[in-house]
This record gives structure tokens, sequence and C-alpha cells, in this order.
């Protein structure tokens, strides 16, 4: 009995690994699934969730969410810290090619008319997740505190408020007050590093389960 | 490449016999592919970011207003839209349209795309005008995104 087969047989004991992999491990992937790529780009979009949360993590360590810091801390991740510029832009890589990978899977679900009955619901979901993932974009930018950060979160924050009714509390809620500053930039780090991660973490786990129970739609 | 065949039974048709699907174990051939593709994926990540880091301008200056301005490019069809429209409705001014068109209503016409499409085929030749109004609907955010881009700040 080799050591994996020890290790296994360990955990077996204990768990019942027996009666809980097999539907996990012998899960059949259909074929088409499988020879069709338009069918990875979900998958594409969830690996760079992975990538933006482990290199989110370290930049997080090295970033100072106030204007006095926040470009400082930016421009020492960039030029003194260790990786740091090879870390921060997988970072913005990596969130450009997630929206991309999402606009595109939708693109797929739709044309294919993968939300029809019984995915409703999962079609739903995946509208919130592209809200979702819009917002960490829209809320990540204007964090390095730059001109390009500033005034872009200036048009973005401008538009939200010019919404009818909901308009003024929106870019209250967005901005913490009249004009973008101290307080929006602690906003945003706290909406991008706590709230939509937890937000898409939920979500995320709704779309998989019902991928899971519902299976790939197609004609099999 | 090893086939295993299982027996599935389909969800659309609760009453047909169970179909029979060919298809790759999850594990280890799928997961094999996945690994594979993953690290492709990882891999251009880090060819781009190496190629063309992330940028960091000027420090924010909220005095000097630098031109042209553009939001992130997967809001460029909002802004574009918001630029494009210029004609009141009634007593309903432009800007509020603007705003209004490509947030809410095209967000919640989208939620509803389900609801609304009650054609139950998933075949392509049979659902013409779901197709059609995917494709304006395509034409119509890359337009306003172009619209944006021309017409920045
Ligand atoms: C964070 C974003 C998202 C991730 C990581 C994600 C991931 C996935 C994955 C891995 C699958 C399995 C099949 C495939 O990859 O094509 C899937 C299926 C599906 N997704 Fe998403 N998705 C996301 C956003 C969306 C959006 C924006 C929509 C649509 C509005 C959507 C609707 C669906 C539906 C309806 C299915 C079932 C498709 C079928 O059965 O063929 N998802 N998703």
């Amino acid at each position: 009995m080799s050591f994996l087969d020890k290790i296994y047989k360990w955990l077996d004991d204990r768990f019942k690994l027996r009666d809980l992999l097999p539907p996990i491990v012998k899960h059949p992937a259909p074929e088409d699934v499988i020879s069709n790529p338009l069918y990875c780009l979900g998958g594409t979009a969830f690996l760079c969730f992975i990538i933006l949360v482990i290199t989110g993590i370290f930049l997080a360590m090295y970033y100072k969410p106030t204007p006095g810091e926040a470009y400082k801390s930016v421009q020492t991740i960039m030029t003194a810290v260790p990786m740091g510029s090879l870390v921060r832009s997988v970072h913005h890589w990596a969130a450009n090619t997630m929206i991309a990978a999402v606009m595109l899977h939708m693109i797929r679900i739709y044309f294919m008319g993968a939300y029809k009955k019984p995915r409703e619901l999962n079609w739903v979901v995946g509208i919130f997740l592209l809200l979702t993932v819009t917002t960490f974009g829209f809320s990540g930018y204007l964090l390095p505190w730059d001109q390009l950060s500033f005034w872009a979160t200036k048009i973005g924050t401008g538009i939200a408020g010019s919404m009818p009714i909901i308009g003024g509390y929106i870019s209250l809620i967005l901005m913490g007050g009249n004009d973008i500053g101290a307080e929006t930039l602690t906003r945003f780090f706290a909406i991008h590093v706590l709230i939509l991660p937890m937000a898409i973490a939920v979500l995320l786990g709704m779309h998989f389960l019902m991928v899971r129970i519902q299976g790939i739609s197609g004609r099999l | 490449m090893t086939l295993i065949e299982v027996e599935k039974h389909e969800v659309e048709e609760p009453k047909s016999e169970p179909v029979r699907v060919r298809g790759l174990p999850f594990f280890p051939h799928f997961l094999l592919r996945e690994v594979v593709v993953m690290c492709l994926i990882a891999g251009s990540l880090i060819l781009l970011a190496s190629y063309y880091p992330a940028s960091l301008l000027k420090p924010a200056d909220p005095f000097d207003t630098p031109t042209p301005i553009y939001p992130e490019w997967y809001f460029l069809y909002v802004f574009g839209f918001l630029k494009f429209w210029t004609w009141d409705i009634g007593p309903i001014p432009a800007k509020i349209i603007g705003v209004t068109m490509p947030m809410i209503l095209w967000y919640g016409l989208l939620i509803l795309v389900p609801f609304i499409d009650r054609n139950p085929s998933s075949d392509i030749r049979r659902r013409k005008l779901a197709v059609a109004l995917g494709i304006i609907a395509l034409i119509g955010v890359l337009y306003f995104t172009y619209y944006g881009i021309v017409h920045g700040e």
C-alpha cells in the first residue's frame, strides 16, 4: 500500500470518502461541452476571480486608503515592493479579462438560449453577478488616486447621481459627501475589499449550485 | 481520450427515454484539461502584465481637469448614450432619459429576458426574433461604446 493509499484510507475511515467522492469524481462532463471552447468562458471568469483574490490580498498589504497616502503607496508597490509591479499589473489585467469573459459568457448563454426553463433564476443571478463585477471595477478604479481614477470616478458618480429619484441618495452613499474626497476613498475601499467580495461569494455559490443541480444545457 | 458512458435523464423532457451521454469522467481527464487551460490563461495574464504594466498617472488633482477623460471601457456605452441622447420627451429632460435608459431600463430588460422570451426552443433556427433582438442589442452597445470614445469629454 503506497503512502497516498494510507492517507486515503485514514481519511476514508473517518469521513466515508467512499460515498462522498464518486459523485464528484465520476461526474461526467458531456462531450460537446468539452470540445466547444465557448463553454470555457464561465470558468475563465472564475479563474480570473481567484487570481484577483490572491493578487488583491497582496496589494492590500501595502495599500493605504487615504488621499494623502494612497497614491504614494501605489507608487511604492510599483517601484519598491519586490514583484509589486507584476502583482498590480496582473490584478489589472485579470480584472479586465474577467469582465470581458463574463460579458462573452452572457452572450453565449443568450444566443444558445441556455437561460430557458429550468434555468431562468440562474440567468437572474448572472445579471447580479454582472452588476457586481462591473461595480468591482468601478470601485477599484478610484483606489490608486491618480488623475485617471479621480476624473473617471467623477464622471461615474455624476452619471449615477443624475438618475431620477434615487440618484441623489446613490451619489451621497457612494461619495459620503458632496464631492470626491477622503470619505469617498475609504468607502470605495470598503466596498471593493469587503462588501463586494462577500456579495460575489454568495452569488457564485448560488450560480454554481444551480449549474450543478440542473446540469449544462445543450442538445446532448 | 477516455470516454465513459452514463445514463442521464433529460430535465426538459421528463417522459422521454433516458439518453446516453458520451463524456469524460470529471476526474482525472476533465480536470487535467481544465488545468492545462488554466495554465494558459494564467500565463497570458502574466505576459500581458509584463509587457503592458498597469499605469499610474500624476496624483489626483481636483482643480486640474485633464482632457479627454473617459470612464472604464465597460461603462463607455452608458457614457456614450448620455452624449448621444439630446432630446427632451415632454416634461422629462434629455439628461434623465440618457441616464435611465442604459442603466435602469437596460438592466431591467436583461433581468427579465427569461420571462419575456417564452419560446421553449433552444434551437437557434427557431428563435429568429430573439436572435435578431440580441444582435440589435449587441450592435447598439458597440455603437454607443464607439460614440462614447469619439465624444470623450
Ligand atoms: C462572475 C461571473 C460569472 C461566473 C464566474 C460564471 C460561471 C459559470 C460557469 C463556470 C458556468 C458553467 C458553464 C459555462 O462555463 O459556460 C456557468 C453557467 C451559466 N451561467 Fe454563468 N458565470 C458568471 C456570470 C453569468 C452571467 C452574467 C450570466 C447571465 C446573465 C450567467 C448565466 C449563466 C447560466 C444561465 C448558466 C447555465 C448555462 C447552461 O446550462 O448552459 N452567468 N456560469
